[in-house]
């Protein structure tokens, strides 16, 4: 048996688990719907890190705003919760050492988060502590569900049937 | 005692029951954890087919300037010896400014044949216009050139260079500065009509990102990217490169 406390404890970690999913589905879909309308500008965003080859920054810049669009609708509905939040765990890593990457380099890029990105204009300066410093908080909310993947309203519990 | 027995024998039947439940959230979340990935694998194919589905459709009846060089990618101004390459794109104000500040140099120094200026028309800002201004202004410059006066043109279209998030010049007033610099011929208008030159408007774009040109202005001097692109900067460089 529970305790009160522990049970309200419990409780709480359901709710802010639920607020984590939901905040983190968000992210994705406005992620992958600023970047959807022009593939082909989110391939030159993927470039301008100049990390890949163009031919495959153009493969990756297409595939991945539908994967964040996915991911988001995934979180949104409470599909595979710990999954999801597994995978958008490795994603943001990958993003943050990219815009880390692209800091010591010195290239001169807006990190392409919620834009089609690209390299800056004069007079631009990037910002990359406050890109990383978000994408640090998106990790936070992946790794709360990593931790806590019991949410509300979820279709996890439809299939796993309430514990 | 049958109390005990009976105690017993709920004990092991829950026990079984909460294996076999275990069990079963094992298997869901074995198949949901595999349809999720084959899902999530599928959708990235799916932006795949559609990005190169796109660029095909958008360089599909590709129609190359004859007049343009550099593997038809670029429109050269002057034959002097220093090379320099400007890739711009007309809706964007870090190139108006550009132009603003370095044409008259650029004007000298193609005047006293000390070098050979290749303009790449690129189109990345199309979302800062509700028309893809960038296309249609780089497309109507290719038709420009093709009658001979990229350019004068090139210079209308930045002095009359349109806000960043408006609808850009539309067809009409192209056609118009076309004409105020003496592109008077229906072949000029057609084009900028027709979109003849759009896709290898997309072309030239593709080309500059495969070799690393992602912003707008980029200018190099005898292939080195030039830092400050001021007047002075311009000069500069020019003269460390024909030295």
């Amino acid at each position: 048996m529970e305790t009160g406390q522990s049970a309200r404890t419990t409780t709480g970690w359901l709710w802010i688990s639920t607020a984590a999913r939901l905040g983190l589905a968000t992210v994705w879909l406005v992620a992958g719907g600023l970047k959807v309308g022009d593939l082909a500008a989110s391939g030159r965003a993927v470039n301008a890190y100049r990390v890949f080859p163009y031919e495959v920054a153009k493969v990756i810049g297409a595939a991945q705003p539908f994967l964040e669009i996915a991911l988001g609708l995934l979180l949104l509905v409470g599909l595979a919760v710990r999954l999801c939040a597994g995978i958008s765990a490795g994603l943001l890593v990958i993003f943050i050492a990219g815009i880390v990457s692209a800091w010591v380099r010195d290239l001169q890029i807006d990190c392409g988060c919620f834009s089609t990105g690209g390299e800056l204009g004069a007079g631009q300066s990037p910002q990359y502590l406050f890109d990383i410093a978000r994408d640090v908080g998106f990790l936070v909310l992946a790794g709360i569900l990593l931790w806590r993947p019991r949410t509300r309203f979820a279709i996890d519990n439809v299939l796993m049937g309430e514990e | 005692m049958s109390g005990k027995i009976n105690r017993d024998r709920a004990k092991a039947k829950r026990v079984v029951q909460e294996q076999l439940a275990k069990e079963r959230r094992r298997r869901v979340t074995l198949w949901t954890s595999l349809g999720v990935v084959a899902l999530l694998v599928i959708v990235g194919l799916i932006g795949w087919g559609l990005a190169a589905g796109q660029e095909s459709d958008k360089t599909a009846n590709l129609t190359t300037p004859s007049v343009a060089v550099d593997e038809g990618t670029a429109f050269a101004v002057g034959s002097g010896p220093v090379l320099i390459d400007i890739y711009e794109d007309f809706m964007c104000p870090a190139c108006g400014q550009f132009e603003a500040d370095a044409q008259t140099t650029i004007d000298q120094l193609v005047a006293a044949n000390k070098v050979t200026v290749r303009y790449h028309p690129i189109a990345i800002l199309d979302d800062a216009s509700t028309t893809e201004y960038s296309t249609r202004s780089a497309a109507a410059s290719a038709a420009a050139a093709q009658g001979g006066k990229f350019a004068e043109y090139h210079k209308a279209l930045f002095a009359n260079q349109p806000e960043e998030g408006s609808a850009g010049l539309d067809d009409a007033t192209l056609i118009e500065l076309g004409k105020s610099v003496g592109l008077t011929d229906a072949a000029f208008a057609d084009a900028v009509n027709d979109g003849t030159y759009r896709a290898w408007a997309t072309k030239v774009t593709d080309t500059a990102s495969a070799r690393g040109v992602s912003s707008t202005p980029t200018v190099q001097v005898g292939g080195k990217a030039l830092e400050d692109r001021t007047a002075a900067g311009l000069t500069a460089a020019v003269e460390a490169a024909g030295a």
